[in-house]
């Protein structure tokens, strides 16, 4: 084969990252697809009216009810962007194509993690209206937002978002049925968030009710919400996620 | 270059392979024959370090292929069965993916040899099944890995693209290790220089192509139906012996 004429030129650049090659072709997925586009325009067509339906009724200057409400969001949508993920190639048979090339595991399900992610960071981007528009209404009515809160309100959103996306990608390996994948995740997911709250709480035992609540990823959240980086609750997201993408490569690893 | 040693497979309860051993030299055209669910997928799973075996051992070109798979995958090519492609990709898109992937470069020239200079901003869903494949194929290729494995690469094609991908392997037969999986038996005759059978997951035979036309068939025709023959003289004995 003669070396002229190559089209690997405009992609040099990429030459030496795996990973980011990778992520590149998931992104791309999602970009030329609707599938990206309508997920990320619903959550953040949802997250802003449910937040502002109730803005005048609550009287607060405060982003704490959109947090609350972005957990219940989230179950929905990130399955909704992952599912397709290792069912989809299953499928397709496409997972077996990525692996007969010489990309690692770990490569694998980084790179689809962090498109994901990026997905949802997008989404939460077309929602920073709400806080520049809840500053502008509070100060003509004398008041203030009070900032720090809000930006690590939203870090905390991201942390929960990769927690979310590893138990979906997760899940997402464990079969070979996106539908499966997905109501399996909005179960898990379901049941990890009713643990904090107080109707579940009522019924069950108090140490029973304090060792689920601290698994829930609602109660991890509130510290966030409330201005607070609870290194707690910061170890919680990053080792679950740690743990569920560990899993997750195990899975992939397994050549059964 | 590919040696499998004593490799049997097991799904469960379901033995897939048996015993399977072979190995084959550089710039053999290896024609891996056999009917379907005979095996021949599953030993081309475990050539790329898709699958592990259960028990027995494999090398390529004395690596393992699931310890040392990122290494070994750069001069292994695969087409698999049912070709998987990327649909929602263009033609370009695709094989500059799988380039990059290999760390390699994506010449022109691959692309008027499998005849898709036409066709790179075709989106791969809008493909008809023979183009599909030569995408597969061309995929396989980039790279200029020394040994392809080719899993029925001529599956489901009408007879002229049949023959365009039969003439292709050929050229590229004269200087790569070619082991490819088949249940067309005029395939074999055509391109093969050696041939592996497998049935119920063993080998069956392996030797060089019978030299002939229809040779390679009555082989075929025959090993098969011997085994079959054999296997149901069995099973006549054992109904005598429980009556």
């Amino acid at each position: 084969m003669n070396d002229f004429s190559t089209v690997m030129e405009r992609y040099a650049h990429f030459k030496n990252n795996m990973l980011k090659r990778l992520y590149k072709k998931e992104l791309t997925y999602y970009l030329n697809n609707a599938v990206g586009y309508i997920v990320i325009v619903l959550f953040a067509v949802f997250a802003n009216f449910l937040f502002v339906k109730d803005i005048f009724v609550v009287g607060e200057a405060s982003m704490r009810p959109f947090f609350g409400i972005v957990p219940w969001l989230l179950i929905i949508f990130v399955p909704a962007l992952c599912m397709r993920m290792f069912a989809e190639e299953r499928r397709q048979n496409t997972l077996e194509l990525l692996l007969s090339l010489p990309v690692s595991e770990i490569q694998i399900l980084l790179a689809k993690f962090f498109a994901v992610l990026t997905l949802i960071a997008i989404a939460l981007v077309l929602t920073l209206g709400l806080p520049v528009s809840l500053s502008i209404l509070s100060s003509s009515a004398g008041s203030s937002v009070y900032f720090p809160e809000i930006i690590t309100g939203y870090v905390g959103v991201i942390f929960m978002s990769a927690m979310f996306t590893a138990v979906s990608l997760f899940l997402s390996l464990k079969t070979h049925n996106q539908i499966v994948a997905f109501l399996s995740y909005v179960l898990v997911l379901f049941f990890l968030i009713i643990f904090s709250t107080d109707f579940v709480a009522g019924f069950l035992p108090r140490v029973v009710q304090t060792g689920l609540n601290y698994v829930s990823p609602v109660t991890q959240l509130d510290g966030f919400i409330k201005g607070v980086v609870d290194l707690r609750s910061f170890f919680y997201f990053v080792s679950v996620t740690t743990i569920m993408l560990f899993l997750s490569v195990i899975e992939l690893e397994r050549r059964s | 270059m590919i040696t499998l040693s004593h490799v049997s497979k097991k799904f469960g309860f379901h033995e897939a392979l048996r015993d399977v051993s072979f190995s084959t030299k550089r710039g053999e055209i290896i024609g891996f024959l056999g009917p379907n669910g005979a095996g021949k997928t599953t030993t081309m799973r475990i050539i790329l370090g898709i699958l592990a075996p259960t028990s027995g051992s494999i090398t390529i070109e004395h690596m393992s292929p699931i310890a040392q798979r990122m290494k070994l995958l750069k001069n292994v090519g695969y087409l698999a069965e049912n070709n998987p492609l990327y649909p929602e990709m263009t033609v370009e898109e695709y094989l500059l993916f799988i380039a990059s992937v290999k760390n390699a470069e994506l010449y022109y020239d691959l692309l008027y040899e499998v005849g898709l200079e036409d066709y790179m901003h075709s989106t791969i869903s809008t493909l008809s099944r023979g183009y599909k494949q030569r995408v597969g194929l061309a995929a396989a290729i980039i790279g200029d890995p020394d040994i392809l494995v080719l899993d029925e690469p001529t599956s489901g094609l009408d007879p002229i693209e049949q023959k365009h991908i039969r003439d292709f392997i050929s050229r590229l037969g004269k200087e790569k290790t070619i082991i490819f999986s088949t249940h067309i038996l005029s395939e074999v005759e055509d391109i093969a220089k050696r041939l592996i059978i497998i049935n119920k997951g063993e080998i069956v035979f392996d030797g060089n192509k019978p030299k002939g036309k229809g040779k390679v068939e009555s082989l075929f025709t025959k090993i098969i139906m011997a085994e079959e023959h054999a296997k149901k003289k069995k099973r006549g004995v054992r109904k005598k012996i429980k009556k």
